[in-house]
């Protein structure tokens, strides 16, 4: 999928610039818009250089940035965005199996405790965990594409995926 | 349009008024965080759709979350004149019927959780109307009462994204009167006297951060609210947010007005967007009646806010990471001093506070702060709001005066049942556990600091038997050391450190020298880090090794999970649950595979008692099975009961017990004896003869048993329990009856002549009645009346028989009495759910005709002439506070009442006969039952060691054995100073296909004796499972144990 043009998108980068300009927390602003206009959710490589040189911040520091915050992805996000509760509620309930249960159903390589986000091979789908939906009366809690599912099992996960 | 004025105020308060109080009906949808996840968004659309079509007339609005999430949906109903009625749990296909049933009075009462007649905003006051007597008040429901709404006072009762139903309960008022009448001085008194304490955790005292702030000298000063709820499982600022965010502008405002700055920057967490999707709207309405921006009211008082969305990093809710993340860097904490008061946000000072104590300031300044500061206690004024979820029946957000009791939210407000309730998780990731020894604490900054807790920003999870503490630990360090900003060693290495420690524990890896050097990590982390997140991120660890250091312990030595959470410690839920841990899913996979033999021989290596333990187990197994989620659980003990009955039956068992024999370790030269020959000392005699040793047990009675010889034989026959008793005689076990110890020989010589000593003498004492009339003839103690019928004696009893007690002695007695044909009363002092018998057994008596009437105990037992019993007096009782046991104690009333009766027998608990053993130098506990090393089951004499009632008190069969078991590894390891127990174990090999789709269908029917075919017999009532039922019965099994990674197999 190609994106717009160079010249477009530079354009409405400038736009979303000065928009934040002068305002608290404007890079984080900045950024997040820019990752939110774009159709895999993610901050290209070009885009933070270009920004870099617009807002005269070094890029290592909006690398920096970048990668501290876990809103912030440097890789393409899968088409569905598949999201597990991982708040003290939802992991009394059972969401680390729910978790790993569809790690193994997407057939997602088996990747180090510590990785935050995994994509499938084929983009169709991105898993993340989140620290807490605010559902807890309604634990295990998952959404997908931002729909919120409550009192998922292990059942209603494979129907979910299915369906999709 | 902008306020410039108090009329247009005014005026805009009463065309919010027409709105909440309008001239025909107002339903509202609670469109809360909570209420959304539970469809709320469906059911507004299908009112809408409705009401579209049908041209009704009826205000259809959007109000924010009332609190109590778990009834979700909930629905507001206002009729012009009548109380406003709170529906619950409301569905898309009701909505219909519910516009058509709007001003229909039954139909509101079948579906009306509550009703409001009138409301305190606090701001204002609004009156509903009075009526619907039948429809209980908001705060007589249990989730409610005891909550006072200070900071939710307008939550789920008015539209949050409408600024003129927020002025009309009084909204923004309270801001006229601060720019007209007061000073910035005379509000941070007020925040002072209210003593307000910060409300995100640290508990600092607002008033005074305020006044340090006004006094600061700058050209430029920032306010900040602090939004960022990162914590897993909290969602109290965001529901604060969503339901009313006009209040946390308000409090700003005011805020910013009483320090002197201009501008306010609201920094909030950017996983949920209601919330910030709920203040920006908020915002522009504000901005758009002139309560934000320049000239605020006509005052000259300018004042701006911003929202800045965070990218999601748990540090950034640490007040100058939060700084550093906002002026476009990521967010490290800084040094303090400078605090934020000197230098802040841009290096200018900055007031910072969470957004719960922001709230708090227009009421404060509304009422008063003295106001405010009566509510709470001493040190801290108002409430907290708590988001109270976790295993109880009534989970949301509750809000309570500071100072009210653990006690009363678990147990009251959220209606807490479970026995197995253990602890309250308070603070989240910085917090910990509070064990529910400490339930009288009280909810305040100092009580709760005191257990080495934070009060936190308000999540509370209760926890259960089923919670791991060490897993719950383990959850929060993983999350402290995945958030670590990483600029100080002691957190980012030394959280990943701890991490890597627990995780062994909980994949039973780890050593005893693991769990000290986890202790001294954790301390050194605290006092080394650089900024909270590191400094209380392992509290979580260190409040459970403080309060549940056993659970700890267990992992490591004994590589075991109770709560059946850490996978690697156990094979099933079923098999952690047993008591004498049987391969559950390997027998019945091996009876289904036909080979019965096996199956048996697998059973018998754990349980010498197959055939007693498949009648009278009081099978935890079932209470765990995962088929409950789709069906009905498994019915493991049946089927081990038919396995070895068949077995016994067709005589292969004289094969396998040949092979048990023979493989016999070699003798070692060891003497063991044994004190009592009930369940705990035959199963230790059953291991320790096998393993080479020479066993002797002694017992006061004339045969072996124990407690199972008095279980009536109806459920246990006598010849089932011989046989079993037989086999361990076979193995080699010497039996030495007719023999109390202490008396006829005593413990001293006993100790000369072997080499370790097992005091397995049980409970036996009868606790007595200790009222009026106890030694009236017939008046007999249920364990001396059992063993009567036990032997062939024909007890002395009567025709109506009155039965004190619960538990299954108290059962057995009746069933038994029914028999000999007397009427049978059971009278117990607790509730139905508080009987501590076994269900199934309740409801056998049931059916044979015994009456029970609860919340009754006895006060006298009155006799005739004769000085027999003629009537007993009961007291009634009344279900008092939650004790100790997680029941609720009872508490007598006055009023009495008598029974007829000619015989009372009493079986309320027994106690331990510890005397001779107290004389040996045994260290005993104040009811009798003897101290014991947990693991090693050892007394303070290393060659003496004890288990089953003796220890806990009158327990369970299985634990009784399970005790022995556990003895008999520990001796052993002493006596040969190896390590050999599992050379007695033999692996099996069986499929290991976990079945696709649940199979067996439906849980098999256990055949039982007619209620006729009962009377006046002794015959055993369940006739067990044939060899098709139990084929079928095991294929019911999901097979939980196929996994990886298992420590034990």
């Amino acid at each position: 999928m190609k994106d717009i043009s160079k010249n477009k998108l530079s354009q409405s980068v400038d736009k979303i610039i000065s928009k934040y300009h002068g305002k608290p927390g404007a890079i984080l602003g900045i950024l997040k818009e820019i990752q939110e206009r774009n159709k895999y959710k993610y901050l290209q490589k070009e885009i933070l250089e270009y920004v870099a040189k617009k807002i005269r911040v070094p890029i290592s520091k909006i690398y920096s940035i970048a990668t501290f915050y876990a809103f912030f992805n440097l890789e393409p996000q899968g088409e569905h965005s598949v999201i597990v509760c991982r708040g003290t509620a939802c992991h009394t309930r059972g969401s680390k199996n729910i978790l790993d249960f569809i790690k193994k159903t997407l057939d997602i390589e088996k990747l180090s405790e510590e990785k935050t986000s995994f994509t499938t091979r084929d983009k169709k789908f991105t898993i993340k965990s989140l620290a807490c939906f605010g559902q807890c009366a309604l634990a295990p809690v998952m959404s997908i594409d931002g729909n919120i599912h409550s009192h998922i099992t292990q059942q209603k996960v494979k129907k979910l995926i299915k369906h999709i | 349009m902008k306020i410039t004025d108090p009329q247009i105020l005014n005026n805009l308060k009463e065309k919010g008024l027409k709105k909440l109080l309008p001239g025909k009906p107002r339903i509202a949808v609670g469109m809360g965080n909570c209420g959304i996840g539970n469809g709320s968004q469906e059911l507004y659309l299908a009112f809408s759709k409705i009401l579209q079509k049908k041209k009704i007339d009826i205000s259809l609005v959007k109000v924010g979350c009332f609190g109590f999430c778990s009834q979700e949906p909930l629905v507001n109903i206002y009729i012009p004149g009548k109380p406003l009625i709170i529906l619950n749990k409301v569905l898309s296909k009701d909505a219909e019927k519910i516009i058509n049933n709007i001003d229909k009075e039954e139909f509101l009462l079948k579906k009306s959780l509550c009703k409001i007649e009138k409301w305190d905003h606090l701001t204002s006051q609004i009156h509903y109307g009075e009526g619907f007597n039948e429809i209980p008040h908001w705060n007589e429901i249990s989730f409610f009462k005891g909550q006072k709404k200070i900071v939710l006072r307008n939550c789920g009762l008015i539209n949050p994204e409408d600024i003129e139903e927020y002025i009309a309960v009084g909204g923004y008022s309270t801001l006229y009167n601060v720019l007209k009448g007061l000073t910035p001085e005379k509000v941070v008194e007020e925040v002072k006297n209210s003593k307000l304490r910060g409300r995100g955790g640290a508990g600092f005292p607002t008033g005074i951060k305020w006044e340090i702030m006004r006094k600061v000298v700058s050209d430029k000063k920032y306010i900040i609210c602090n939004a960022h709820e990162g914590d897993p499982g909290t969602f109290v600022n965001r529901s604060e947010i969503e339901s009313d965010p006009h209040m946390l502008l308000e409090g700003m405002a005011i805020g910013a007005f009483a320090v002197g700055a201009d501008e306010g920057i609201i920094y909030i967490h950017t996983e949920s967007p209601l919330p910030v999707e709920r203040l920006k709207n908020a915002i522009q309405q504000a901005k758009n009646y002139g309560l934000l921006g320049e000239n605020i009211l006509n005052s000259g008082f300018n004042f701006d806010i911003h929202i800045v969305e965070s990218g999601g990093a748990f540090i950034c809710g640490e007040e100058t990471a939060l700084f550093e993340s906002i002026e476009g860097k990521i967010g490290k904490p800084r040094i303090k001093p400078p605090f934020p008061a000197q230098k802040g946000v841009y290096d200018k000072p900055t007031n910072i506070n969470n957004v719960e104590t922001w709230c708090n300031v227009p009421v404060i300044v509304a009422k008063g702060g003295n106001w405010f500061a009566e509510i709470g206690t001493v040190n801290s004024g108002g409430t907290k709001v708590f988001s109270l979820v976790g295993k109880i029946e009534n989970k949301g957000l509750i809000e309570v005066p500071l100072g009210t009791s653990l006690k009363t939210v678990v147990y009251n407000i959220g209606s807490g049942k479970s026995k197995n309730i253990k602890s309250v998780e308070i603070g989240g990731p910085a917090g910990g556990c509070i064990p529910q020894k400490f339930f009288n604490t009280i909810l305040d900054y100092e009580s709760i600091a005191k257990l080495g807790v934070i009060l936190g920003s308000g999540e509370m999870v209760i926890m259960d038997k089923d919670d791991c503490m060490v897993d719950v630990a383990r959850f929060f360090v993983e999350f402290n050391a995945s958030e670590s900003c990483g600029k100080c060693v002691p957190c980012r290495e030394g959280l990943y450190q701890v991490f890597k420690i627990i995780n062994s524990i909980t994949k039973g890896k780890a050593t005893e020298d693991d769990l000290k050097q986890l202790e001294n990590l954790c301390n050194v982390i605290k006092d080394t880090a650089f900024c909270g997140l590191g400094q209380a991120g392992v509290n979580p660890v260190l409040t459970t090794l403080q309060y549940f250091r056993n659970e700890y312990e267990e992992h490591i030595k004994e590589k075991r999970c109770q709560a059946g959470i850490c996978k690697n410690l156990y094979l099933s839920p079923c098999e952690n649950s047993c008591p004498l841990h049987m391969n559950i899913p390997g027998f019945l996979e091996m009876y289904e595979e036909n080979r019965n033999e096996e199956s048996f021989e697998s059973i018998l290596q754990d349980n010498p008692f197959p055939a007693v333990t498949g009648r009278v187990c009081h099978h935890p197994c079932e209470a765990r099975c995962r088929r409950t989620d789709i069906d009905e659980p498994v019915l493991q003990r049946e089927v081990h009961r038919w396995i070895a009955d068949s077995i016994y039956e067709k005589g292969k068992d004289k094969i396998i017990f040949k092979k048990i024999l023979e493989n016999k370790l070699p003798s070692t030269g060891k003497k063991v004896a044994i004190v009592g020959a009930g369940p705990a000392g035959l199963t230790a005699g059953f291991y320790l003869v096998r393993l080479g040793h020479s066993v002797t047990i002694y017992d006061s009675k004339p045969f072996a048993g124990g407690m199972l010889r008095i279980i009536p034989e109806y459920r246990l026959p006598q010849n089932v329990l011989e046989r079993e008793i037989q086999f361990i005689k076979k193995l080699g076990v010497k039996f030495v009856f007719n023999t109390k110890i202490g008396i006829n020989k005593s413990l001293e010589q006993l100790e000369k002549e072997h080499n370790a000593i097992f005091l397995a003498i049980g409970a036996h004492k009868n606790i007595a009645l200790d009222i009026p009339g106890e030694d009236l003839k017939g008046v007999l103690p249920g364990i001396k009346f059992l063993e009567d019928i036990a032997v062939g004696k024909k007890p002395a009893i009567g025709k109506k028989i009155v039965i004190i007690g619960g538990g299954n002695v108290a059962i057995d007695a009746a069933r038994t009495s029914v028999r000999l044909g007397s009427e049978v009363t059971i009278a117990y002092r607790r509730e139905k759910d508080d009987m501590p018998a076994n269900k199934e057994e309740i409801e056998e008596a049931k059916i044979e005709g015994i009456k029970f009437i609860f919340l009754s105990a006895p006060g006298a037992i009155i006799g005739d002439e004769k000085g027999k019993v003629r009537e007993i007096e009961l007291t009634r009782m009344v279900p008092g506070e939650f004790d100790s046991s997680g029941r609720r104690k009872p508490m007598p009333t006055e009023e009495t009442y008598k029974l007829s009766c000619d015989t009372v027998i009493f079986a309320i608990g027994e106690r331990v006969d510890s005397e001779f053993i107290k004389k040996f130098g045994i260290k005993t506990r104040d009811n009798g039952a003897v101290e014991v090393n947990n693991f090693t089951l050892q007394t303070n004499n290393p060659r003496i060691y004890v288990g089953g009632d003796i220890t806990t008190g009158p327990a369970t069969l299985t634990e009784a054995m399970s005790a022995g078991k556990k003895a008999a590894k520990s001796m052993d390891m002493q006596l040969t100073g190896k390590d050999r127990f599992d050379l007695l174990f033999k692996k099996f090999t069986y499929k290991n296909i976990v079945p696709v789709e649940p199979r067996g269908g439906k849980r098999q029917q256990v055949k039982k004796l007619s209620r006729k075919g009962r009377k006046g017999n002794f015959k055993e009532v369940s006739l067990g499972f044939s060899d098709i039922k139990a084929k079928i019965e095991s294929s019911r099994c999901l097979r939980c144990d196929v996994e990886e990674n298992r420590v034990r197999s």
